[in-house]
């Protein structure tokens, strides 16, 4: 056992270990044991579909990182033709590569968007048939 | 089986003692299904768990509540309690984590440190402040502390000065409670440098 008694705390320890003392009311093992009762009489959590949602969860990763991909590609493209613009002076050249961007991001937008709508319909069917069990 | 009458560390410090057996054995026939047997648990810590729960909120009806949502919390999981360490260690830990974060989400009502009234004498030379006066403003200045700081001295008070027992209590390492121990005094001590720098005269 640790003690940690200083001569200087002598004044603070007596006051601090003098702390009043309660008494729990009568009535109180029993309301405890009778939470206890109730908790032991619900039924047990209802446990996450994951044999449904797996598959729904596979799908919406593999979209997710084809989504990812795609776009790691378009963003490259862009600056490997933004890279062989920088020999052109012309103004219209210089454009070039902007224009490029706008078509790519228009792209990876279209991804985007088709992604997003598959999670949502993932989330939809998960809580659908998360519901239905319930 | 006797509830405890009180919950004074003394009593705390043979209970665990004397009642880890029993304990063991009640764990183990709760969970072979023996609900009931639970009640012994409850019985034999009642009282420290609601003392514990009032030197945090200083509410009795809030550290009922407190106590009483630490022993479900203690039923829903006494299968994992690893019988490596004493029940009433285990119990205390999960009470004290409890407890914490119920302050944490709903602060006991506290004066700001700065606020608590400083005594104008206080020895009591020919009178003066009374000890109740004293022992309530030393209370008051503990509960205004940071939570870290304010946490450590409960514990170790509650625990009968044990830095041991309130280190596994807080979950933390013995060193880290006595730098909080530590801190937390020099900072009543510059609160309330009257009360407690100057040595106390002993009582005949």
């Amino acid at each position: 056992m640790t003690r940690l008694i200083e001569p200087e705390e002598d004044e603070m320890n007596r006051i601090l270990s003098r702390e009043e003392e309660i008494l729990p009311s009568s009535g109180f093992a029993a309301s405890v044991m009778d939470a206890v009762r109730r908790e032991a009489a619900a039924p047990p959590p209802i446990p996450f579909p994951w044999k449904r949602a797996l598959p729904i969860l596979v799908a919406g990763g593999f979209v997710l990182v084809m989504v990812f991909v795609t776009l790691v590609v378009a963003i490259a493209q862009v600056i490997r033709s933004s890279a062989s613009a920088q020999f052109s002076t012309s103004l219209p050249s210089m454009l070039t590569p902007i224009f490029a961007l706008q078509r790519n991001l228009g792209n990876a937008a279209g991804w985007c968007v088709l992604a997003l709508l598959v999670a949502f319909i993932s989330a939809k069917l998960s809580m659908r048939l998360a519901g239905g069990r319930a | 089986m006797q509830p405890p009458v009180t919950a004074s560390c003394h009593t705390i410090e043979a209970e665990s003692t004397l009642s880890a057996t029993e304990d063991q054995s009640d764990v183990e026939r709760v969970l072979a299904g023996d609900i009931p047997a639970f009640e012994g648990i409850v019985h034999r810590w009642q009282g420290p768990l609601v003392n514990l729960a009032y030197r945090f909120c200083h509410d009795r009806g809030r550290a009922e509540e407190m106590a009483q949502e630490a022993f479900l919390r203690a039923y829903r999981a006494l299968a994992q309690w690893r019988k490596d360490a004493v029940f009433s260690t285990w119990l205390f830990a999960l009470a004290t984590n409890l407890y914490r974060s119920e302050l944490r989400r709903i602060p006991a009502r506290t004066v700001p440190l700065e606020d608590v009234p400083e005594p104008r004498d206080a020895r009591p030379s020919d009178g003066g402040l009374e000890d109740h006066d004293r022992d309530v403003t030393v209370r008051r200045a503990v509960g205004a502390l940071p939570p870290k700081y304010r946490e450590a001295l409960i514990l170790f008070y509650f625990h009968e000065m044990d830095v041991s027992t309130a280190a596994r209590s807080l979950g933390l390492p013995e060193g880290t409670v006595k730098a909080r121990l530590s801190r937390g005094r020099e900072m009543l001590r510059s609160k309330l440098p009257q009360l407690l720098a100057v040595p106390r005269l002993k009582e005949a």
